[in-house]
């Protein structure tokens, strides 16, 4: 949410953010009211803001606090690329820049175009201790079928689900996104894999291009396209 | 004698079980996965099994157990600071935090000569909490995620095994198995002290000089088995007893028994971790569904007599 403030170019509005929100370098330099699911009450109070963004369902206990209180909020918790949309515009019009606000969503919605693609199985990994990965919830789901691809833990309803290895053995992806720093080539009953035996490992994207929904994901999109058509 | 049979048999129906059953078809790899997952399973629940009964022999206290004194997360906390410190799990920290939280759980129960039972426990469960919540604070200081933490508290057989990390946890297999079979040298002393200190020290046994061998030595067993599957709860408080029922309180037959029903259990109860739900449960979570009333039933019965 921060990204889209400062890509809608009313960062001068910003008052506080969290320490999460670490991009552009000029966020850093807000104050900060703590981490993302755990902000302090007190800090965000303290700033005496206007309005609140707050991202249900980390934010949850944050949210009702400030409701209690009749602070002014906006609630986001976008489950699509189309809800981000709807998100951007609205908030655009509360921070008087709407024209930006379209020409954002204008930009990203010609970026973010369906492809055609042959479904090619891609497993995403966010944590290898325990597995994590994307299920059907999530954000980057959408991406990858945007991009022409199958996330093989679609048939997940939830958004980061920690999954088995064997799990991912039987699922046999073609393409593994890695998210963390860790490796995959060389683990113990993986070396069957079609990725592993086709060596179509990824481990060059920054997580924070997939997985947070703002201006960025165009950025993340085209990286997916390319290792899809690599 | 056919009493072990009996129990290798059953060691022998676990993996079989846990090698047929899961998500996947059983293929060479998936066998490979499994074999993996079997070796650690035998090998963090028949070392903490051990653990516990050695424990419960030094002290005379059927509750103390490597979960109860403290020390597993102590060495999870080690764990965490290993992780924060240098970014992958480091089994010396782990061992590190053992050592130092049984210490201090010591420490606290120690009075002029000799040993209050009841507050090792009681220090323990106290350190424990404290030793969890220092973990949950090390990790989001360092931006880990809120399910790691859990994982390394409740205790993980799934461990993905890489050229990373493949020789780290064979070596620390083998010294543990080496380090077990020393500690079990020690048997008779065990039998002796477990009567009482005082018929101990009568009999010509160093019970000071044991007591730090035992500390020590399951210190570094309880930190290196937490520095790769985590802190798993009340194996060595339930297997222990059990065994003592098939076989009496000698540990020369006892100590063998209970590492292959540790092993055998913490099987079962992996397969029951990741078999009931499509997710992935820890598997402490199982062995303390199962221990918490385990301990209550044993904490009743004894101070009723």
């Amino acid at each position: 949410m921060t990204e889209i403030i400062f890509a809608l170019d009313a960062e001068d509005l910003l008052v506080g953010t969290t320490t999460f929100c670490d991009y552009p370098e000029a966020a850093r330099a807000k104050t900060r009211v703590g981490d993302f699911s755990n902000p302090s009450l007190e800090r965000i109070v303290a700033l005496k803001p206007t309005l609140v963004i707050v991202n249900p369902p980390e934010q949850n206990r944050t949210m009702n606090e400030l409701r209690k209180l009749e602070i002014n909020l906006f609630v986001s918790a976008p489950s699509s690329l189309d809800s981000l949309y709807q998100d951007i515009k609205s908030l655009g019009d509360i921070v008087g820049k709407k024209g930006e606000a379209d020409s954002l969503v204008n930009y990203m919605q010609t970026s973010l175009v369906a492809l055609p693609g042959g479904g090619r199985r891609v497993y995403v990994e966010i944590s290898s201790r325990p597995l994590v990965t994307i299920g059907k919830a999530s954000f980057l789901n959408e991406l990858l079928t945007r991009a022409g691809a199958t996330n093989v833990f679609a048939d997940i309803d939830d958004a980061y689900p920690i999954v088995n290895q064997e799990a991912v053995i039987k699922k046999d992806p073609q393409i593994i996104i890695v998210l963390h720093p860790g490796t995959v080539a060389d683990r113990t009953g993986w070396q069957h894999v079609d990725a592993v035996k086709n060596r179509r490992l990824y481990y060059d994207i920054a997580p924070e291009l997939l997985l947070r929904p703002g201006p960025r994901l165009v950025a993340g999109f085209e990286k997916l396209c390319r290792i899809l058509n690599d | 004698m056919t009493k072990f049979i009996i129990l290798v048999i059953l060691l022998g129906i676990a993996i079989f079980i846990s090698i047929m059953i899961g998500p996947a078809r059983l293929t060479p790899d998936v066998f490979h996965l499994r074999l993996s997952r079997v070796i650690l399973g035998i090998f963090a629940g028949g070392i903490l099994a051990f653990c516990g009964g050695v424990l419960q022999g030094l002290f005379g206290n059927p509750l103390v157990e490597p979960y109860t004194m403290g020390s597993a997360s102590g060495a999870a906390l080690g764990a965490a600071i290993g992780i924060l410190l240098l970014g992958a799990f480091k089994p010396l920290f782990a061992f590190g935090g053992a050592l130092a939280m049984g210490m201090v759980v010591f420490m606290v129960a120690r009075i002029e000569g000799g040993l209050l039972r009841d507050r090792l426990i009681l220090a323990g469960v106290i350190l424990s909490f404290l030793c969890s919540s220092l973990v949950m604070i090390i990790l989001i200081i360092g931006r880990r995620e809120l399910y790691e933490v859990l994982y390394l508290l409740m205790g993980y057989l799934g461990v993905v095994i890489n050229s990373e990390n493949r020789a780290i946890i064979a070596g620390i297999i083998v010294i543990a198995i080496v380090i077990t079979l020393i500690l079990y040298r020690y048997h008779r002393e065990l039998d002796i002290v477990s009567q009482g200190t005082d018929t101990a020290t009568g009999l010509g046994v160093d019970t000071q000089r044991l007591s730090r061998i035992v500390f020590v030595t399951t210190s570094l067993l309880i930190g290196l088995t937490v520095s790769v599957v985590g802190a798993i709860g009340f194996i060595g408080l339930i297997i222990p007893h059990i065994s003592r029922m098939l076989f009496g309180s000698r540990h020369r037959n006892n100590l063998p028994a209970m590492f292959l029903l540790g092993g055998a259990f913490l099987l079962l109860a992996d397969c029951l971790a990741r078999t009931l739900t499509v997710y992935e449960l820890p598997v402490g979570v199982v062995t303390s569904i199962l221990g918490a009333p385990f301990f209550i039933y044993l904490y009743r019965r004894k101070t009723n007599v």
